[in-house]
Parts: structure tokens; C-alpha cells; sequence
């Protein structure tokens, strides 16, 4: 799999009398993790959804494609009346076959969604109402659904808001695995310190383009100071192993 | 058509005057009023769990009230009272798609805007109204109103056969599309659905639908039997197959049983009445099912 590259040139986002982005530009590499941070408001969803071509701008956005042209997106949180009749399966079910839900899945359909749930740690949770899970669960099964069919971009709108260790650590490793295997990853992420640890490159984005570039350049510019004035430098690795590396930390974490 | 209605019609009365099955099945507008029964049961059953789910019972009760003043304008224009189709749809489509149409564009909430086309399309009635009872016996919509579901001939059937093909071959295929779209349209437009499209579709779907069920069920009670199933269903299921599955089995059975007591037990209720009636006891049997069953309480949470 070859995930796409994606360049954003000369962006405007206007709604009504307020700019929402001013000429945003920037790259986004085929195969990397890259992270979108900025302060709320500043434009970070809004420039997700030109993208995805759900808003209109002006300026370009292209994406090139390899062979595999298909968008994985996990939004912000998954808002659903609490009882609503649709369950964990219900949910993978009709966000990824033509059959009608209500008439089940298909073989093979079926054995998908039963690894998936399994690789998402949600098998005991199959049946459940997905209204009555807690949010980090749900924010599992809007991941795993996005994994279907296999993605060659991927698109995380905050998918951590919620989640407990243990579920940021599952969704995580799949990020991880996703960009090994050769997608890209577009994540807007608000924790500094893990853009830090995922990241391949990061931007800023305040309305226009404030940070851009590989996190360790990036994190240690003035700017970075000013933005981030609780993250401290280690000047040495986690394991130990080389003083080459530099790991940020975050006061209070 | 006709002649299949006939054959169907005459096996009933053969069987009826035969005493296989009860006597009322020897007329034939009570074989009518059952074949229509066991066609909007399904239908409305099912689309009711879409409009459950979108939360747009109110537009299809704003529909129904529409389709009274497609009515007048029909009687007035010179189309037959008893079956003023051309109308109904005409201005029951033009209704539901400039709702839809200015919805989109104000992205005002639907509860305010229906309310307020809700208002201006009784208005247009009320006055049409005025036009028509110089013209015929305004009783006459009391049949639009409440329904009368003895009254429905080979026409009504087939219009109502037609509508019922056209909204399976439509919702089937997009059953998922839509119910991801009310989920949530931006996932479901990376998924390549056309999420403003899909809302014409609906729209216009529960449109003829209703439309089509007037004459069976009445413009004032076609929303009641969208809705009260579907609600029905959704006090015991956890799943969508148990919601659409519990859902069409509840219509069914309040249109059929809603046409058979009034006259089995000599009742004095409209069908259209009885049907709803029957929808609405099923309704509260779940709700008590669902507070007394222990198994039944995680539907409500």
C-alpha cells in the first residue's frame, strides 16, 4: 500500500465575515504521520474538511493517489441518541456493506467485522447498544470502522477525546502499524506530548500556518516556547541508549 | 391488475360463502380494505424506523396536513373528489421538497421551519376549502382526513401497490447510506454518500408514502402509524434487524387487526381509528413490558 501525498497551496476558508484560514500552505509526505495541532477554533477541523472537500475554499488542495483511493475518517466523537436500536455490528455493518443492516452481513462481511472487533478489543461489546457504551468504547468502534475497506489515507479528527489509556494505547499501536505498513495519517491532535512521540511532522495551525516541520526542529523554536511554555527538553533518549534524541515532556504529566 | 384483484377478490368470497373463513370476506370491499392492509403494514412499518431514527415524524404529520390542501386544490381544478391523486402528489412533492430545499439553505432547525410550513400550507386549505364547498359536500374530506379504508378501489390499490414498489427499490439499496447519514453526514460523506442528496430522497419518499396512505389511513393518522410502530419496536430491541423486524410485525398487525374488529365485533370506529388505536395499545403493552422485564431494560438506556 502507498498512501497518498497531499499539498495544500495558498488555502482561504471565509464563512460569512470571519476567515476561518488565510493562505495555508504545506505538504503533507506519503507514508508519514502527520499531526495538526493549534489552539481552538484556529481552523484545524475546518481545514480537515476542505480536504475532505466537505467545505468550500479557495486555493488548492491536491492529493495524489496510488492505486488505493480510499479515505479512512475518524471524527471528533460519534454523537448518537443514547437509545437508538443500533448495535456495536449494526454500526461496522452499515458503515461498510450495501445489504441493508437489518438483514445481516454477508460471510465474509462478517468475518471482517469479527476481527476487526477483536483487533479493537470490542468482541464482548459486539451486541451491545452502541448508545450505551462509554465514550472512549465508542470512539473504538468509530476507529475500527474506519479501517474498513483498508484505507490508504487516514484521517483522525481527535479520535483520543475520551478514550482511557488502555483504548488510546490500542488505537495508537493501529496508527502506528497503518503508517508502518505504508498509509499516511492526518491527525489533528491537541497533546503535544504525543505528537512528539507519533509524529513524523506537525503544523500549527492559527488561522494560517504558525509551526511546520519535523516535531524536534519544530518544538524547540521560540515560537514553540511561546505556544507550549510547559514543555521542558530531555536531552537524552527514553531507553537510554543514545544522547542523540531529544524527549519532550509536559509539566504535570 | 385489475383482473388479479378479481381473482383474489372472488377466491375470498368463494371461501367466505363456502364458511372456510368468516362471512365479512364475501364483500368485496372488505377484501380491498385487507389487501391495502397488508400492503401499507410493511411499508409503513419499515420506513417508520428510518423516520424514528431521522426524528421527522413531524414532517411527515406536516405532509399529511398537505395533502388536504392538494385536495381542495384538485376539487377546485376539476379533478375527481374521491381520488384527486394528481394533486395530492403534486403539491404534497412541491411541499416537502421546498421544506427540504429551505432547510438546507437556512439551516434553521426542522421542528421550527415544519411548523411554520405546517402553518402556511393549512392556511392555503382553510382558504381553498372555502372554493371547494361551493363544489361538493366538504364532508367528503372526512375520508382525506380519517381515511376509509372500505371505500379504496382498484385505483387506490394500484397507486398504493406503485408507491410501495418505488419505496423498496429506493430504500432498500440506500437503507444504510441514509441511516449512517442521520448518524453522522460527515463520516457518512468520506464513505462517498451524498448526504443532501439522500435527504431529497427520503423526503420525497415519506412523501408518496403518505400521500398514498391517505385514503387507507387519513392525512391526520398516516404520521401516527409512522411513528407509534417504530416506537413500538424500539422499546424492546437493541438491533436495527429486531427495530425494522418488531416494527413491520407491529404495523401489520394494527392494519389488519384495525380493519377486522370494527367489523367482527361491530364496533363503531373508522378503520383508520382502530388502526391507530391498535398501534397505540401495542405500544403501551412495551413500554410495561420494558419497565416490568428486566431483559427489556437495556433498550432504554
Amino acid at each position: 500500500m502507498q498512501g497518498p501525498s497531499i499539498e495544500f497551496k495558498n488555502v482561504n476558508l471565509n464563512l460569512g465575515n470571519t476567515q476561518i484560514l488565510e493562505d495555508v500552505s504545506f505538504s503533507i509526505s506519503p507514508t508519514t504521520i502527520h499531526c495538526i495541532i493549534g489552539s481552538n477554533g484556529g481552523g484545524k477541523t475546518s481545514l480537515i474538511r476542505c480536504m475532505l472537500g466537505q467545505m468550500p475554499h479557495s486555493g488548492d488542495i491536491k492529493i495524489k493517489w496510488g492505486e488505493n483511493r480510499t479515505i479512512g475518517y475518524v471524527p471528533q466523537q460519534l454523537e448518537i441518541d443514547k437509545t437508538l436500536p443500533v448495535s456495536v455490528v449494526d454500526f461496522l455493518t452499515m458503515a461498510t456493506q450495501r445489504r441493508p443492516a437489518f438483514l445481516g452481513q454477508s460471510k465474509q462481511q462478517a468475518q471482517k467485522i469479527s476481527d476487526l472487533l477483536e483487533e479493537f478489543g470490542l468482541t464482548s461489546k459486539r451486541n451491545d447498544k452502541l448508545g450505551s457504551l462509554s465514550g472512549g468504547e465508542r470512539q473504538r468502534v468509530v476507529f475500527a470502522q474506519a479501517m474498513v475497506p483498508t484505507p490508504a489515507l487516514l484521517v483522525l479528527d481527535e479520535p483520543m477525546t475520551g478514550l482511557d489509556v488502555a483504548g488510546g494505547e490500542v488505537i495508537l499501536a493501529a496508527v502506528r502499524k497503518f503508517a508502518s505498513d505504508g498509509g499516511t495519517v492526518v491527525w489533528i491532535n491537541h497533546d503535544i506530548a504525543q505528537v512528539n512521540k507519533v509524529a513524523d511532522k506537525l503544523t500549527y495551525v492559527n488561522k494560517t500556518i504558525v509551526l511546520d516541520g519535523a516535531p524536534l526542529e519544530v518544538l524547540q523554536t521560540g515560537v514553540a516556547n511561546k505556544l507550549f511554555p510547559t514543555l521542558s527538553f530531555n536531552e537524552s533518549s527514553p531507553d537510554g541508549d543514545s544522547a542523540e534524541t531529544t524527549d519532550i515532556e509536559v509539566e504535570g504529566e | 391488475m385489475n383482473a388479479l384483484y378479481d381473482a383474489i377478490r372472488t377466491l375470498f368470497v368463494d371461501a367466505a360463502y363456502e364458511g372456510t373463513i368468516n362471512f365479512m370476506f364475501s364483500y368485496e370491499f372488505v377484501v380491498n380494505g385487507f389487501l391495502c392492509a397488508l400492503i401499507v403494514g410493511p411499508l409503513l412499518g419499515a420506513m417508520g424506523t428510518m423516520v424514528v431514527i431521522k426524528r421527522m415524524a413531524f414532517f411527515s404529520q406536516a405532509v399529511g396536513n398537505a395533502a388536504l390542501t392538494g385536495v381542495a386544490i384538485g376539487v377546485i381544478l376539476g379533478e375527481s373528489y374521491t381520488a384527486p391523486y394528481v394533486s395530492m402528489f403534486s403539491f404534497c412533492i412541491l411541499f416537502g421538497l421546498l421544506l427540504n430545499f429551505t432547510r438546507n439553505r437556512t439551516k434553521m432547525s426542522s421542528d421550527t421551519l415544519i411548523g411554520v410550513f405546517l402553518s402556511i400550507s393549512l392556511a392555503v386549505g382553510a382558504t381553498a376549502l372555502l372554493f371547494v364547498s361551493a363544489k361538493v359536500n366538504t364532508h367528503i374530506l372526512d375520508t382525506v382526513m380519517f381515511g376509509s379504508i372500505l371505500t379504496v378501489n382498484n385505483l387506490d390499490i394500484n397507486v398504493l401497490l406503485v408507491t410501495a414498489l418505488i419505496t423498496a427499490a429506493v430504500a432498500l439499496p440506500l437503507y444504510n447510506q441514509m441511516l449512517l447519514a442521520s448518524l453522522n453526514p460527515n463520516l457518512a460523506h468520506v464513505r462517498g454518500v451524498n448526504v443532501h442528496f439522500l435527504e431529497y430522497v427520503f423526503v420525497l419518499l415519506i412523501t408518496i408514502l403518505t400521500v398514498a396512505c391517505v385514503k387507507i389511513v387519513g392525512a391526520v393518522l398516516v404520521e401516527a402509524l409512522l411513528l407509534i410502530p417504530a416506537a413500538a419496536a424500539r422499546n424492546l430491541n437493541t438491533s436495527i434487524r429486531g427495530f425494522v423486524v418488531w416494527s413491520v410485525i407491529f404495523s401489520t398487525f394494527s392494519c389488519v387487526f384495525g380493519v377486522y374488529a370494527p367489523m367482527a365485533y361491530d364496533l363503531p370506529i373508522p378503520s383508520g381509528g382502530a388502526i391507530v388505536l391498535t398501534a397505540a395499545v401495542i405500544f403501551f403493552a412495551t413500554l410495561l413490558i420494558r419497565m416490568v422485564m428486566p431483559r427489556f431494560r437495556e433498550a432504554a438506556f
